[in-house]
């Protein structure tokens, strides 16, 4: 789920961050600081979900250019966590909810994940309340198993996809996610925890 | 921003479970303000309701070394199931992708195509209940 990714970045560090931390000797921490605000909690396209700022290799520079308000420029090398699953992983997460198209699932810090209908338990239909319900038939009887939300269900990644940011947005579209990850359920083990 | 070397190494759920630790993140999300980011501790939420926050560095780098004699499976395939922990052989069937074509195709020559895969399953369960037990089974046998 999680790997390291080593970066290279240009930071400015505004000099009202710069003097307590000069004065410190604690240089560190504020570039850290700088750092964690322009990577964490951001997606990286191809790379995934910033996580955590997880050392900083190493620093120089800490010219002022003509033209930066004042601020010191460091050339930063620093090893990122970044949270992207591989194809085939299989991850525990939380049924948000529910719709026409299939599930969306959560995992608190995570939660564009989708489950779409044709990658779900088979056969399956959408009940009365909107809840899919999975019609498992053995010996022919018939056992019927819902998928309720807040349940924690175990599925494999089918694929992590990065879409274009829009350039318009008409008013009432979902909210644009940078990543989307596609999950499927349709296999041994995999369906809600509880289930095996 | 220029990205050196996208993928320096994997880490397991505990690894980063650790990391969070050291740098300050709890379970109680109010005390978590000031050492850690909100975001940083709701990923250290996630993984304290993983089986990684009952891993340890040992039973973790122990398990790796046991589980190089099962040749069959590949190194994401351990990364999945020491991040999952399956209890049960469906669970385990689910992190190994294509397990019984697999185990079948390479012991062709060995007799009994069912029974290997089946002991090899097995034993690969074993060896995971073993080293990393779960909270209920502890409880177990503490109580006894």
């Amino acid at each position: 789920m999680f790997y390291l990714s080593q970066v290279e970045q240009n930071l400015k560090m505004p000099p009202h961050l710069l003097k307590p931390s000069l004065l410190d000797g604690e240089l560190e921490k504020g570039i850290r600081g700088e750092l964690e605000k322009r990577f964490l909690d951001k997606v990286i396209t191809n790379l995934g979900l910033c996580i955590s700022v997880y050392d900083i290799q190493s620093f120089e520079g800490g010219f002022i250019f003509p033209g930066d308000d004042g601020c010191a420029t460091y050339k930063v090398r620093c090893r990122l966590v970044m949270f992207q699953p591989f194809v085939g992983e299989v991850i525990v997460g939380k049924i948000e909810s529910c719709d026409e198209f299939g599930l969306q699932v959560s995992l608190g810090f995570f939660s564009d994940i989708r489950i779409p209908e044709r990658f779900m338990v088979q056969p399956c239909h959408r009940g009365e309340d909107g809840i899919w319900v999975w019609q498992f038939k053995v010996d022919n009887e018939e056992f019927q198993y819902s998928l309720d939300i807040d349940e924690e269900i175990r599925f494999r990644v089918a694929s992590v996809k990065y879409p274009p940011t829009p350039v318009e947005q008409s008013e009432n579209s979902k909210p644009f996610s940078p990543m989307e990850i596609t999950g499927y359920i349709n296999g041994d083990g995999l369906g809600l925890v509880s289930w095996w | 921003m220029k990205i050196e070397k996208a993928n320096v190494g994997n880490l397991t759920n505990f690894e980063v479970f650790d990391f969070l630790r050291t740098r300050g993140a709890t379970s109680d999300p109010m005390g978590c303000i000031g050492s850690v980011s909100p975001s940083e501790c709701k990923v250290f939420e996630y993984l304290s309701g993983s089986p990684a926050c009952m891993q340890t560095r040992e039973s973790v780098n122990e398990f790796l070394i046991k589980a190089d004699k099962f040749k069959f499976i590949t190194s994401f395939e351990k990364l999945n199931i020491v991040n999952s922990t399956p209890t049960v052989m469906p669970a385990l069937y689910a992190t190994i992708k294509d397990c019984d074509k697999r185990i079948a195709k390479e012991e062709e020559q060995i007799a009994k195509e069912n029974q290997l895969e089946e002991d090899q399953l097995q034993e690969l369960l074993e060896l995971v209940k073993e080293i990393f037990p779960q909270p209920a089974e502890e409880q177990e046998e503490l109580s006894q």
